[in-house]
């Protein structure tokens, strides 16, 4: 067997579902806890890419430096976007069908946004440590995705202590496990929902800096995102935050299997299926569904 | 009655003076009539940013026919329609051009899925269709009407490449090469071309691997490469999967004699992002700023003036030229006689700021293509000599840390 093909191609693979499972562990609370499908979420990932290729051009600021600002700003514009456009839909009958129609609306507004302040043209975030790997024995590890994956361990690490630990983050998980009783105990819906979402825009900021470390990317790019965010938040159940991470991990561990033994042509083929696949066997995904 | 006779003559002599004004006025107003030139472009969507380059390119040939009286006489006007990057959309308004417009000539359109949708169209309602086309399968349908002129082919995209490497004594050649190549129609046109050229210089294809987009890891491509002592590698893909290529190779320090990037090299993006990791790599153009045929220098002066950009966009010149090509055929044809302009253009030599082309019964020159380099953060040519900007840099010097 060829270890080193196989030990590399493995890294890869991790690192890209992790980088996956950060911009995936939002969009996976926002339907979990308030069952809005939120089709422009890796749109405003996309954005933090954008926001932080353009900081380094100008300023030099570091990518993931970019996120002390990014992630808040991100908070206050999904606050913004959840209380004059996503609330008024959560009152709707059919909540889901109809997030999904507006949130579509939104990412097509943001692309052209995009594309009317950076152009059409791919864009490559280029850092002094981006070509720049450290050799362990056969094995290269090159520091820009070892980057991003420290990013999406400790970025999903914070939101499940969040969740967790946390009094806000309990109510969030209160208000998905049941509704109803947790505004009896005091917990204000509109509030609550108006966090997550925030939260879950600003994780996006995160993933989005994160791929950009890991691909070139254009303002069309978070349509591509999206299809990976629903592979890892379905395969890893809907609004579970550890799921989703084991997902994205799991997913990577697929493709670099595949990359290793399997003709090229036949990976995304093959992750695809297991989507496929997994909706047959369980239709809530591989973990239990929750928060 | 002498008087009624007078008074007739005079009202006869009134008529036929309006009469002639009349018709005068008329032959004057034919005379200057525009020759409308109808068709689509992506100006929004996908290929908005390219097609805004062909669009100037047809424009500013526009300005110049005009500015030295027209074409047949009469001053030239285009009919754009916006086709939002939609090949469908290309196809409804190429048969609205023609059929409720009814314009005198359709334009080239843009990218090679929409040429190749309109191509049909164009030979139905038997316009002549001077365009990139959609690579060589398109010009292989049995269309007379269509021209590539030049075209866009992936079977022609290393042919530059090639014919440089065969003068490189044998023993400088490389001896085994890695193919990755994108799982699309643009991937798989590249191919026959590979095969053929490589068997003929005796290069050992090591790997031949397809992916399917997006890439989503290219280090065990280049580890695979790396560790089967390839000395050749043809990226053959996309911006994308291109970078992510050439970043592995500098990571993994996988340094082979040449690398050659087919599609993605080839956008201004490439220098732009890339930067010095982007140099040495080679790929091929069917037009470029840097020719020494008639009409280059003019169309440089012109962007540099109007755009202050070092030379032309290519695809401001692929806009240019595809007119230029159409314009021959109705001058030689001597009107607008669709038929009498495809005779015309598959019976004579055309010349072009790509160079002189002769049209065979498909409606293709013979192969055009120029071999390029990136060097320094520029694109060079470096072959064929007589159009040579610089020397090849071969073998590629290793990377810089």
């Amino acid at each position: 067997m060829n270890t080193v093909l196989l030990v590399q191609s493995l890294i890869g693979g991790i690192i890209m579902g992790s980088v996956y499972a950060l911009l995936g562990v939002g969009f996976s609370l926002t339907w979990g806890v308030m069952r809005v499908i939120h089709i422009s979420h890796a749109a405003f990932g996309l954005i933090a890419a954008f926001v932080a290729y353009g900081c380094l051009q100008r300023w030099g600021i570091d990518p993931i430096a970019s996120l002390v600002f990014m992630v808040p700003l991100l908070f206050c514009c999904a606050c913004f976007v959840y209380r004059f456009l996503i609330l008024p839909v959560t009152k709707a009958r059919e909540v889901i069908v109809s997030s999904m129609i507006l949130t579509f609306g939104i990412a097509i507004i943001v692309e052209n946004i995009m594309l009317l302040i950076w152009g059409p043209d791919p864009r490559l975030i280029t850092t002094w440590y981006t070509s720049r790997v450290f050799i362990v024995g056969p094995f290269y590890f090159q520091y820009a995705p070892v980057a991003g994956f420290v990013m999406a361990v400790a970025g999903v690490g914070v939101i499940h202590l969040f969740l967790k630990k946390t009094y806000t983050g309990k109510a969030v998980r209160a208000a998905w496990q049941q509704s109803d009783a947790a505004q009896l105990y005091g917990v204000n819906l509109t509030r609550i929902s108006m966090i997550t979402f925030g939260l879950a825009v600003g994780s996006a900021g995160a993933g989005g800096v994160g791929l950009a470390l890991l691909y070139s990317f254009e303002p069309h790019a978070h349509n591509l995102w999206l299809i990976y965010l629903f592979l890892v938040v379905i395969v890893g159940g809907v609004g579970n935050v550890l799921g989703t991470a084991a997902a994205g991990v799991l997913i990577g561990i697929i493709t670099g299997l595949s990359l290793a033994f399997l003709p090229y042509q036949w990976v995304n083929p093959l992750t695809f299926g297991l989507l496929m696949a997994v909706l047959a066997v369980r239709p809530h995904g591989l973990f239990r569904s929750e928060v | 009655m002498r008087r009624d006779f007078v008074k007739g003559v005079l009202v006869f002599l009134l008529l036929v003076g309006f009469s002639a004004a009349f018709c005068l006025q008329s032959a004057g107003a034919q005379e200057k009539k525009p020759i409308i030139i109808g068709g689509s472009l992506p100006l929004t969507g996908e290929f908005a940013e390219t097609a805004k380059w062909i669009k100037l390119g047809m424009e500013y040939w526009g300005q110049e026919v005009n500015k030295k009286g027209g074409l047949l006489g009469r001053p030239v006007e285009f009919k754009i329609y916006d086709d939002e990057s939609n090949a469908n959309k290309a196809v409804t308004f190429a048969e609205k051009a023609i059929t409720v417009d009814k314009v005198d000539l359709l334009f080239g359109g843009y990218p090679g899925t929409a040429a190749r949708a309109v191509m049909p169209v164009a030979e139905k309602h038997k316009y002549v269709y001077v365009s990139m086309g959609g690579h060589m399968k398109s010009f292989e349908q049995g269309y007379t009407y269509c021209f590539g002129g030049p075209p866009l082919m992936g079977e022609w995209w290393y042919e530059g490449f090639f014919l440089w490497l065969n003068s490189l004594p044998p023993e400088q050649r490389p001896k085994r090469a890695a193919l990755y190549t994108m799982n699309n129609p643009i991937g798989a046109s590249l191919m026959s071309s590979l095969y053929t050229w490589l068997k003929k210089l005796g290069i050992e294809i090591v790997i031949d691997e397809k992916y399917n987009l997006p890439l989503p890891d290219a280090t065990p491509l280049v580890v695979k490469a790396k560790q089967m002592n390839c000395d050749i590698l043809f990226s053959n893909g996309f911006f994308d999967d291109g970078v992510m290529t050439i970043r592995a190779a500098k990571a993994l320090d996988y340094n082979p004699k040449a690398i050659v990037q087919g599609i993605g090299s080839v956008i201004p993006a490439w220098i732009k992002e890339l930067g010095p990791d982007g140099d040495y790599v080679f790929s091929g153009t069917s037009l470029y700023n840097k020719l020494k045929y008639p009409g280059n220098d003019q169309l440089n002066a012109y962007v540099k003036e109007k755009f202050n950009l070092p030379g032309y966009p290519v695809y401001f010149g692929f806009g240019y030229c595809w007119m230029q090509v159409l314009a021959q055929g109705v001058e030689g044809a001597g009107g607008l006689d669709q038929t009498k302009i495809r005779d015309w253009l598959k019976s004579h030599e055309v010349h072009s700021i790509a160079g002189p082309m002769k049209f065979d019964a498909k409606g293709l020159p013979a192969p055009i293509n120029f071999c390029t380099q990136i060097q320094n953060g520029k694109v060079e040519l470096i072959w064929p000599k007589d159009q040579a900007t610089a020397e090849p840099i071969y073998p590629k010097p290793a990377w810089k840390k």
